[in-house]
Formats: structure tokens, sequence, C-alpha cells
């Protein structure tokens, strides 16, 4: 499986570098999305809460730039493979579709996480704020998190093998992505049941108020854990039944 | 024959099967579902059956839709049968499909198997890597196949900067690195240039010499006829003939005959011949006679209509066929009828001489 995961993070970067323009241009669309935010709270928001406004904002747009790339990605890729006629060889190898898109996924994850690192920096200079970054801390939550993002990833990529033409969902999804990036739960405590809303709430209260790990509760954990172990499930049930499906309607190659 | 009764579709284990076979398809059932009123359910393949020996190059053939590629699919294990039995390496592909996987690779739709935007190189690495076989592992295996697949000099080119028939062979040469005891190969020769395909022929060639066990799907009739051992044709979803190529050749070559005429055949002679023998073409305004015979005893036939008409015959010859033929008349005609046809074609050569003597006389 390391063998497996090594590919395939090395197929992303490779992929990433020899399009660097695609790449920069993704990161400034992002940066400019973030800048209208950095305005509009400097212009027009309430001096008073400006301060707190950029910090959410800087830490919104972060994830938000994530989830995209992390679960509408492979929606795109799948979709391509398809088109290519690349999905057929992944789907007849030994190690099993399931296991490559794994791969691929965390592949993804890892490099946009890097893409995403530089991005907070860019634009905490630009806002002249700076976030508190506890690395143990927030590593215990990304996993977990991420672990999440997989599961969608997977119902993303299920989708794609039996309808292909997902276009029109993966840019409803955007917005329902935007959602979950920037809505808190101290507003909408049932977003908890979403899918990573949980964690990016608890990194959001790391990055900004400074929480520390021993400040957050057992129910939290469990939250973060369960939310994370119940979307894996769903995603990895939701792509079993579309992997069965396309293999029984000959939808493997098709685009 | 290598023919597989086809009765009723059995999901059992094929263990019991030879060791000898690479590959087992038995009874191999697909429909795929209506998709809409406009698209109606279509049944791909009904009761498909054949099996291959480990180390032969067989060829897969048949029209449009006959059932080729869902037959091929279906042993990749991207195609779930309705009912068959379908084994890679003595593996049940429908009950282990991973372990079957490990012995066999494929090359489904040729340059497209490829990722465009990696080079040559990196497309090897990736695939190995998918595999299950690390990087460093497979470095040299892979200098090795760039070399012998000419593609040493174009190891660090990407992948849309190749040509057409540079794509094939490194989709090729990643079948090959996978190492694995079957390979199939849909249409691997589709849209080559002469030279290349001559290239790509040497290269399964190499396969087969290798101990691999080689299935081209093609529509490429000389690349059957000069590669292929034997042959797998496939018409609307069933298997119509399964023998070697050589002896379909010898077969449908023992029954084309031209006969020289040193007068023209009159109309009515012209529709007798018609009426009692299967393929009759006349050229030259009725002083040259193509026929092809059903049954080696067709040929006195001819002879009785010629006699009676007192045409004079200046000489008889069998006509040299291509395989293209014989494909053509087996889709149309259908399979020939095994043993009668088998003995015409041993006794073919004593008909022949058998005939002359009796115009000689």
């Amino acid at each position: 499986m390391l063998t497996v995961l090594e590919a395939n993070v090395r197929k992303v970067v490779i992929e990433r570098r020899r399009y660097l323009p695609n790449t920069i241009s993704l990161v400034v669309t992002f940066y400019v999305i973030f800048l209208a935010m950095f305005l509009g709270i400097s212009v027009i928001g309430d001096p008073a809460t400006a301060e707190a406004n950029l910090r959410f904002a800087i830490v919104g747009n972060a994830f938000w730039f994530l989830l995209l790339m992390g679960v509408s990605s492979m929606g795109w890729e799948l979709t391509t493979e398809a088109t290519r006629g690349t999905l057929e060889q992944l789907a007849m190898s030994p190690i099993g579709l399931r296991a490559i898109l794994a791969a691929r996924m965390v592949g993804t994850l890892l490099v946009n996480l890097v893409i995403t690192s530089a991005m907070l920096v860019l634009t905490m200079l630009t806002a002249g704020q700076w976030l508190s970054f506890d690395l143990p801390l927030l590593a215990v939550i990304l996993a977990p998190t991420f672990v999440a993002v997989v599961g969608l990833g997977y119902a993303v990529a299920g989708l794609a093998l039996v309808f292909k033409q997902i276009d029109a969902l993966l840019q409803v999804l955007q917005f329902v992505f935007l959602g979950f990036a920037f809505v808190p739960l101290s507003v909408a405590p049932w977003l908890e049941l979403a899918p990573v809303v949980k964690g990016i709430d608890m990194i959001r209260a790391a990055l900004i108020e400074g929480v520390t790990l021993s400040a957050f509760g057992p129910r939290d954990w469990a939250s973060l854990v369960l939310n994370a172990a119940v979307y894996l499930a769903l995603g990895l049930l939701a792509f079993a039944l579309a992997e069965r499906r396309a293999r029984a309607r000959g939808l493997m190659g098709q685009y | 024959m290598h023919a597989v009764h086809t009765g009723a579709a059995t999901t059992a284990p094929v263990s019991s099967a030879p060791v000898n076979d690479a590959i087992v398809v038995d009874g191999l059932t697909k429909t795929y579902p209506a998709r809409g009123r406009s698209d109606p359910a279509v049944t791909a393949v009904d009761g498909v059956g054949f099996r291959v020996e480990r180390g032969a190059l067989v060829g897969l053939l048949g029209p449009n839709g006959a059932g080729k590629t869902t037959t091929v699919k279906a042993l990749c294990g991207l195609i779930t049968p309705d009912a068959g039995v379908l084994s890679v390496a003595g593996i049940d592909v429908r009950r282990h499909r991973s372990q079957a996987l490990r012995h066999l690779a494929a090359v489904l739709e040729g340059n497209r198997n490829l990722y465009w935007r990696l080079t040559a190189r990196e497309n090897l690495t990736y695939f190995a890597g998918n595999r299950g076989m690390p990087r460093r592992s497979v470095a040299k295996r892979i200098d090795e196949l760039l070399e012998r697949f000419d593609l040493g000099a174009k190891r660090d080119a990407l992948v849309s900067s190749l040509s057409r028939g540079m794509q094939q062979k490194l989709a090729l040469a990643v079948a090959a690195l996978a190492g694995t005891d079957v390979v199939l190969l849909d249409e691997p020769t589709l849209g080559l240039d002469v030279e290349t395909g001559y290239e790509v022929r040497a290269l399964l060639r190499e396969m087969q010499r290798e101990g691999r066990t080689v299935i081209v799907s093609t529509h490429d009739m000389p690349v059957v006829q000069d590669l292929c051992e034997r042959t797998v044709v496939i018409a609307h979803g069933r298997v119509l003939v399964d023998d070697r190529v050589d002896h379909l050749m010898r077969l449908f070559a023992s029954r084309a005959y031209q006969v020289e005429l040193g007068a023209p055949l009159s109309g009515a002679q012209i529709e007798a011949l018609r009426r009692r023998l299967m393929h009759v073409h006349v050229v030259d305004d009725g002083l040259r006679v193509q026929v092809e015979l059903a049954k080696g005893d067709d040929l006195y036939a001819l002879i009785d209509v010629l006699r009676e008409g007192a045409t004079p015959i200046e000489s008889l010859d069998r006509r040299v066929i291509d395989f293209e033929t014989v494909f053509r008349r087996l889709v149309k005609d259908g399979a020939p009828n095994g043993d009668a046809t088998r003995e015409a074609v041993i006794d073919a050569d004593a008909q022949l001489e058998s005939a002359r003597s009796r115009l000689r006389a």
C-alpha cells in the first residue's frame, strides 16, 4: 500500500509542478477571493470585530480551498480518467481501484496542504493578522478531518463513476463547502452532523483563539472521530455500490 | 478444436480446470440493461466459451458488436457477467478478481491507456507502483523495456509529444512491465503505419516467446493470419468457430477454385451453378468462373454443369485465399460443418487430382 501511496503522491506532485501556471492561477483565485473578503471586512465591517473577522476569513478561506481541492478534484479526476481511457487501467490493478483512489486523495490532500500553508502565510501577511500555530494539535485535529474528506471524496468519485457528467453537482458543492468552511457551530449547532464542520470548528478555535489540546473536552474529540468514521464508512459504501453498478453496466470505461 | 461446450452456465469454481489453460471462458452471458425507451437492453454475449492454453497466441475476431470487447472486459474484471465461468491462470475472476488480475495485464484502449501529461518513464513507474511494484526495484527493468521497445531516446518525453506508434509501444511496455502470465490486447495495431504495425507484431511474438499467453482482439486480418496460431471468431454474441488459423485457411482454400473456360458459360449454366454451389463469381464475360464449394463433392457438380454444356475447360486451379475472405465467409455463412469439411481438407488434393483425371478422360 505504501508503494501505491508513493506512486500517487509522486504523480500529483509531478503534475502540479509540470503545470505550475495552472497551480499558481488556482492559488491566485483563492487569494483574490480572500482580498475581496479582506476589503469587505476592513471597509464595510464593524471596526470593533474586524480583527476577529479577518482571522475567521483567513481560516475559512484556507479550508474552503482544501475541501474543494480534496473532494471536488476526485470528481474531476475520475471523469477525466474515464475520458482519457486510464480509468480502466486503474480498475484492472490487483491493488484495487478503492486503494488507488485513497492514495490519490491522500496525495492530493498532502500537496494541497503545502499550498494551503503558503496561502495562509500570504493571507496573514496581507491582513497583518497572525494565527497561533500549535502544530501537534493541528495535526491531531486535521487527521480525522481529512478522513472525513476522503469519505466525501469516495462519494463524489462513486457518482462520477456511474454518472460521469457531474459538473453541475460539483458546482453546487462549491457553495455547500463554502458553508461548511465559514459557518461556525455556535451559529448553527446542527452542522456538527455535517462532514468536516466539527474539525474545521476545532481548528478555528485553535488557530484564532489559541485553544489548547487540553481545552477540548471528550465530547469534542468523540464528535470529531465519530464524524470522520461515519463519513468515511458512508463514502466507502457509496463507492462500493457505484463500483458494483459500473461493473454491472459496463460503465467503467465509458464516458 | 478448443471450443468449450456452452450449455447451462455455471458459477462453480474452476480449480478443476486443467493447469495447462491460461484462460477459460465458459457460458459467458451478459445483457446490458436498458437505458430508457430509446436504448433497449442488449445481449452482448450469450454463452461464449473457449479455452486458451498457456503460452499460446490467440486471435479474438468478430465484426463490430459481436461481443469481443465484452468478453475481454469481463476477463479483466471490468464487467460483471450475468452468468458464466471466467478464469485466468486457474483463478476464478468473478470470485477472486484481485488474485486473477495479478496474472493478467491488458491494453484495451491503446495509446489512450496512458497519462499524456507524464513522460514515458513516469508512466511506467506510475503503473508499476499501482501494481505494488516499488519504484527502485523496477527502475532497471523500466530502462531495459524502454530500450527493447525502442523508446530509450524518448524516455523523458511527454507522452503527448510521442507519435501514435510510440504511444502504442509504450502501452505494450506497461503491460510487459507487469510481468503477468496473460496479456490481453484490444486492437493493438489500430491506426498504426505499416512499419510500426510490424514492430508491434514482433513485440507480441517476443512476449509469446517469453512464455506469456497473448490474446489479441482485432479487426486486422493480416495480424491474425501472420501472428496467431489459433482464432476464436465471435459473431452475434456466440462463438462461431474456434480453430487453428492455418487449418481454417486450408479449409477455405481447399474449396476455392478458379476455372478458365474455352467458351463462355450460358445463362442456364450460370443459373445451374448458382443453384448448386455456394459462391459463384463469373468474370471475363463468362470465360472465367470462381467458385467456393460447401463440400469437396461439389467440385464434381461444377464439372457436371460444364460437361452438360460441353464447355471446354482450359484450366482448373485452386484460388489463393486470404484470411479476410475466410473471416467474411465465416461471418456470412456460419461455421464450417465440423468433421465433414475437415475430411474435405484432408482429401482436397486427391479430389482436385481426381477431378482433373475425369476432365482428361
